[in-house]
C-alpha cells in the first residue's frame, strides 16, 4: 500500500525519517522543478536551484506543516517565496508590459510549434498573473489554494487568472481548438 | 471545445514530466542532521532522569538494603537456576533488538 504525503510527513515528524522525505521530494519534484521553470522564465539551471533551496528549507520546517493544505500547495508556497526572495535580489520583479508584449509577440516566428509559442507567450506575461495562471490552470490547484500560496487576496488571483487567460488567448489566437487540432 | 477550455487542457499538457535524474540524490546529500542533535538530548535527559531516580530509590530503601537481600537470596539459589534464568533474560532482549531492528528497516524500505 502506497503510503499518503500525511503519513510520510508524520514519519519525518516523528522519526526524522530522512528517507520518508526523498520520498516526497521524489513524488513532488517534477511539479515544484516545472512551476520555477516557469517562473524563471524557463532558465533550468536557476529553477533547479531554487527547487533544491524550496526542498530544504521544507524539511527545516516541516514542522510548521500543519496539514490544513495539501502538501503540494505548502511546497509551491515554499517554491514560490524562494523564487521571490531569488528575484528580489536580481530586482527583476517588474512584469513585461503590454507594449513589450505586443512588440515581442511574432506569429512567424521560427519556431511554429504551439507549445513553443504557449511558453513564449506565458513568459510574456506579467509575474503575478503568469503565477496565477501556472497555479490555476497547469498545476491545478483551485483559486483558494493559489491565493494561499501567492499569499494575496482571493479576488486578486481570479482578477490575475482571468487577465492573463485573456492575454495569452490574444497572443495565441492563430492558434486555437478551431484552427489546429495537432501540435 | 471552446477557446478557455483549450488554452486550459494545452497549459496542463505543456507542463511535462521532469525526470529526477540525481535531484532527490543532491537534495537528501544536504539535509541537516538534526536527528542526531535530538537524540543527543534525549539520551543526556533519559540518564539524568534514572540516576536521579536511581538516587532517590537508593535514599527512600534505606540505604538499598533490599539489593544486598536480593543478591543474598540469589547467591542461594541453585547454579543451574542462576544460569537458566540468565540465559532467558538474554534471549528476551535478543528478541526485542530483532523485532526493533527489523520494524525499523521495514519502515525505511517503504
Amino acid at each position: 500500500m502506497e503510503l499518503t504525503d500525511a503519513d510520510l510527513v508524520a514519519r519525518v515528524l516523528v522519526d526524522d525519517d530522512q528517507h520518508a522525505f526523498g520520498e516526497l521530494v521524489r513524488r513532488h519534484q517534477s511539479s515544484v522543478r516545472g512551476l520555477l521553470r516557469q517562473l524563471t522564465r524557463t532558465d533550468i539551471a536557476l529553477a533547479d536551484d531554487l527547487a533544491q533551496q524550496a526542498f530544504l528549507r521544507a524539511y527545516k520546517n516541516i514542522r510548521s506543516f500543519r496539514g490544513e493544505a495539501r502538501f503540494s500547495t505548502w511546497l509551491y508556497r515554499i517554491a514560490y517565496n524562494c523564487f521571490r526572495e531569488d528575484a528580489r535580489r536580481r530586482k527583476e520583479l517588474v512584469g513585461i508590459d503590454e507594449e513589450q508584449l505586443q512588440t515581442q509577440h511574432d506569429p512567424q516566428a521560427a519556431d511554429p510549434g504551439l507549445r513553443h509559442d504557449l511558453m513564449r507567450a506565458l513568459n510574456l506575461l506579467p509575474l503575478n498573473e503568469r503565477s496565477a495562471i501556472l497555479l490555476c490552470c497547469r498545476s491545478g490547484l483551485s483559486h483558494d489554494e493559489a491565493a494561499r500560496v501567492l499569499d494575496i487576496p482571493l479576488g486578486t488571483v481570479k482578477t490575475n487568472v482571468l487577465r492573463g487567460r485573456e492575454k495569452l488567448k490574444r497572443m495565441l489566437a492563430d492558434w486555437g481548438p478551431n484552427q489546429v487540432k495537432q501540435i | 471545445m471552446n477557446q478557455e477550455d483549450w488554452l486550459d487542457r494545452e497549459l496542463r499538457e505543456a507542463a511535462p514530466y521532469i525526470d529526477d535524474e540525481g535531484f532527490t540524490a543532491r537534495v537528501l546529500q544536504q539535509l541537516p542532521p538534526l536527528r542526531r542533535r535530538h537524540d543527543l538530548l534525549r539520551a543526556v535527559i533519559l540518564l539524568g532522569m534514572a540516576f536521579l531516580a536511581s538516587v532517590l530509590a537508593y535514599v527512600v530503601s534505606g540505604g538499598g538494603r533490599f539489593v544486598s537481600v536480593t543478591l543474598e537470596r540469589l547467591a542461594a539459589l541453585p547454579a543451574l537456576w542462576v544460569f537458566g534464568l540468565a540465559l532467558a533474560s538474554g534471549l528476551v532482549i535478543a528478541a526485542a533488538g530483532a523485532t526493533a531492528a527489523i520494524s525499523r528497516s521495514r519502515a525505511s524500505l517503504t
